[in-house]
């Protein structure tokens, strides 16, 4: 009793810190403690708001919750130093977890480490070759592959590998996880978000970077103009920004930018966000002429504009769009030759069509001016996180539709009868794979009943 | 018929197949006859559910605003319904285990009869979902969700066996059961995995970044570690029985915040 006790103390004593270490980090009890601390404290993110301001906090929250918020960044959990420390772990366990395993793979991919899941003997009549030769039918047919087929003296030995490549699905899975956190650290690192907001018929360059101050993009952004399509039952069909890019003043990309169909130049993602009404872009109005025919004509904001055929100038004062039961409609002031100024109101359910110097003016429409919201994106870290997804994504198709599985058969020639040792191995499905290799014999060697004797391996 | 009613039909349906399980159950659970009409019974409610959704696909381009039903809570119940009727066959094949049917087979009808307390009109998809990312997305999430559902309802017939031995002998040797509960995860996971790999695609298509801790994503998140944890549990310390079926549940419960519970959050989902 005592003597195991005394190496333990000793082995700790040595061993020591570094051992510990080691243990914590390839042990599989720290990545289900992490996964869910990783878990417990997204659950958090998700009930305090993020990226809210502190004084908004500080007004909702208890006096202690606040402190507890600004003492642990609540506020930015995600971007919190434990948070990003948990990940950290997180990596160096899967790492750890990822050598220790890899080690041992060439072993298992050239069937070395000589494990098996069970093992049978069943003794025959007849010849080897014989009895060789009604197993093989049987297990080329159920394992869909040939053997490898080698004899030393009166011993025959076939060997089946299926699937091999299942061996590949840990390794992929586990460093997958690893290049989609290092993608987002290049992400947070190297790449940024922002905003910009620019008026049909202007251009920038300048936004504002999400996470506070503001840069510079290497291109300037000429909107030309923003449409807002809708269904006829009035909801939003599509958001979509006609734009020019213009490097040094020479245009380099001309396109729309529609919600889930965003623009890409030199790696930054000009995507849709939103829109606001910013004024009106014009107003169209018609000149009943005495003919019944109808002439129709456009009037700017900020412009003077020649009366069509009369020689008034008009200029907008205001637009109402439909605030009362006169309908849209606009103000203007009307200035006559005589340099006269008067104000005129054209509105489209008015019964008697305002007058403009003899003329008759009806009201037809407007179109607001808007300004389109467009999102900046830069994120060096994205490719590394798709090649992460891939090798996950297949990682976990291997374990699921492939399943490595091995089958030996040793035929040996004992005292006149015919000894044959099985022994098979199998990932997944295990007690299937055995119950069908059981049976595949049964039916070889036409002896079901009596059956073959079944020693489970180690 | 449109496909509305059909959808009634069928949540009828599936109540009908519960108590033609629930009769072959009570007339003796190892019954084979009981079982094949039981099967048979699921796969053609489970056929017509199918008609259901690919009528209502038809519909919409009828109306002129074709898209796949999957734009919207009433459409993604149905569908749900549909992935957890699909699983619960597989299931029923696989293991042969009529006992998951007395569970799964109401779940269905509740969420089937969900159904019937939202607007069921079809309407034209709003700007933000019109991506072919769409429906690789919504699919594999739920798939990935129904293998959770039929894992959590072995994960409480496990309990349940396990509270109470009177109990214990009328359902499934436990040790079948258990294998329910982790087979069910070795398929949901994956297809969870790739529902949050299109939906990051998607969003970094569509909005630019591919992932914006927004609480739907957050919480898919939680889900993915909950049930990875679930498997390193049940792998490397093997964790059986009850202890493992703790774990789905706790899984499935964070699977039903991610679904119902987000929509009370503010986010990017928020029209789901």
């Amino acid at each position: 009793m005592t003597a195991p006790e005394t190496n333990q103390a000793g082995s700790s004593e040595t061993g020591g810190v570094f051992d510990e270490t080691i243990g914590f980090f390839t042990s599989v009890k720290t990545t289900i403690a992490v996964l869910f601390l990783l878990a417990a404290a997204s659950v958090i993110g998700t009930l305090i708001p993020q990226e809210a301001g502190l004084a908004e906090l500080k007004a909702t929250s208890s006096p202690f919750l606040y402190r507890l918020i600004i003492l642990l960044d609540l506020h930015q959990l995600y971007r919190s130093w434990w948070f990003l420390l948990l990940l950290v772990i997180l990596s160096i366990n899967l790492l750890a977890c990822l050598l220790k395993r890899t080690r041992t793979l060439p072993g298992d991919w050239k069937g070395k480490d000589g494990q098996v899941s069970f093992r049978m003997t069943v003794e025959d009549g007849r010849s080897p070759s014989e009895v060789k030769n009604l197993l093989a039918e049987q297990f080329n047919s159920l394992l869909g592959i040939q053997p490898k087929e080698s004899a030393s003296g009166d011993t025959i030995s076939l060997a089946w590998v299926k699937h091999r490549i299942h061996l590949l699905g840990f390794p992929l899975i586990h460093s997958a996880i690893i290049i989609i956190l290092l993608g987002g650290l290049v992400g947070i690192v190297y790449g940024y978000r922002g905003y910009v907001s620019i008026k049909e018929g202007e251009e920038a360059d300048r936004f504002v970077i999400k996470s506070g101050g503001s840069g510079t993009l290497p291109f300037t952004i000429a909107v030309d103009e923003f449409t807002l399509t809708r269904y006829p039952t009035g909801e939003p069909k599509e958001y979509r920004s006609e734009v020019r890019l213009l490097e040094n003043g020479k245009e380099v990309l001309k396109g729309p930018i529609i919600v889930n169909s965003p623009m890409t130049y030199r790696n930054i993602s000009l995507y849709q966000s939103d829109y606001r009404a910013v004024g009106v872009k014009w107003v169209k109005l018609a000149i009943l002429n005495p003919g019944s025919e109808v002439e129709e004509f456009l009037v700017r904001p900020f412009q003077t504009t020649s009366l069509p055929g009369a020689s008034e100038q008009i200029r907008l004062h205001s637009l109402d769009p439909g605030s009362s039961a006169r309908g849209q409609g606009v103000e203007m002031i009307a200035t006559g030759p005589d340099g006269e100024s008067r104000r005129v109101e054209v509105f489209r359910n008015d019964p008697e069509p305002a007058e403009v110097g003899g003329r008759k003016i009806k009201f037809v429409g407007y179109q607001t001016l808007y300004a389109t919201g467009l999102q900046v994106g830069y994120d060096p870290g994205t490719l590394l996180v798709w090649w992460g997804s891939g090798l996950l994504v297949t990682g976990f198709l291997l374990t699921l539709f492939t399943n490595h599985r091995r089958l030996g058969v040793i035929i040996r020639e004992e005292e006149g009868r015919t000894t044959v040792e099985i022994a098979g191995r199998s990932r997944r499905l295990r007690q299937e794979f055995r119950q069908v290799v059981r049976e595949k014999v049964g039916l070889a060697l036409g002896n079901p009943q009596a059956g073959p004797r079944v020693r489970k391996g180690v | 018929m449109t496909s509305v009613d059909l959808n009634s039909y069928v949540t009828f349906g599936y109540l009908g197949v519960f108590l033609v399980a629930l009769l072959a159950q009570a007339a003796g659970a190892g019954a084979s006859w009981g079982r094949r009409l039981v099967r048979g019974t699921l796969i053609f409610v489970w056929v017509a559910h199918t008609a259901s959704i690919g009528l209502r696909w038809v519909e919409s381009y009828r109306m002129g605003i074709g898209h796949a039903p999957l734009s919207n809570l009433y459409e993604s119940l149905v569908f749900f319904a549909w992935a957890i009727g699909l699983a619960l066959i597989l299931a029923h094949y696989r293991f042969r285990a009529g006992a998951i049917l007395l569970l799964g087979l109401p779940m269905t009808v509740l969420v089937m009869a969900y159904t019937f307390l939202l607007d069921p009109e079809i309407k034209p998809l709003i700007p933000a979902l019109q991506s072919n990312w769409l429906v690789a997305h919504v699919v594999t999430c739920f798939l990935g969700y129904a293998g959770f559902a039929v894992s959590f309802v072995a994960a409480i017939l496990v309990l349940l066996s396990d509270s109470s031995s009177s109990l214990a002998k009328r359902l499934p040797a436990t040790r079948i059961l258990d294998e329910i509960v982790y087979k069910s995860v070795l398929v949901g996971l994956p297809m969870l995995t790739l529902g949050i790999v299109t939906g990051a695609a998607w969003a970094d298509y569509a909005w630019g970044s591919y992932w914006s801790w927004d609480p739907k994503e957050t919480w898919s998140l939680i889900t993915w570690m909950v049930y990875s944890a679930f498997l390193h549990a049940r792998l490397a310390r093997g964790w059986s029985g009850a202890k493992a079926a703790m774990l789905s549940v706790i899984g499935f419960g964070a699977v039903m915040f991610t679904y119902f519970g987000v929509n009370y959050l503010p986010g990017l989902h928020s029209y789901f």
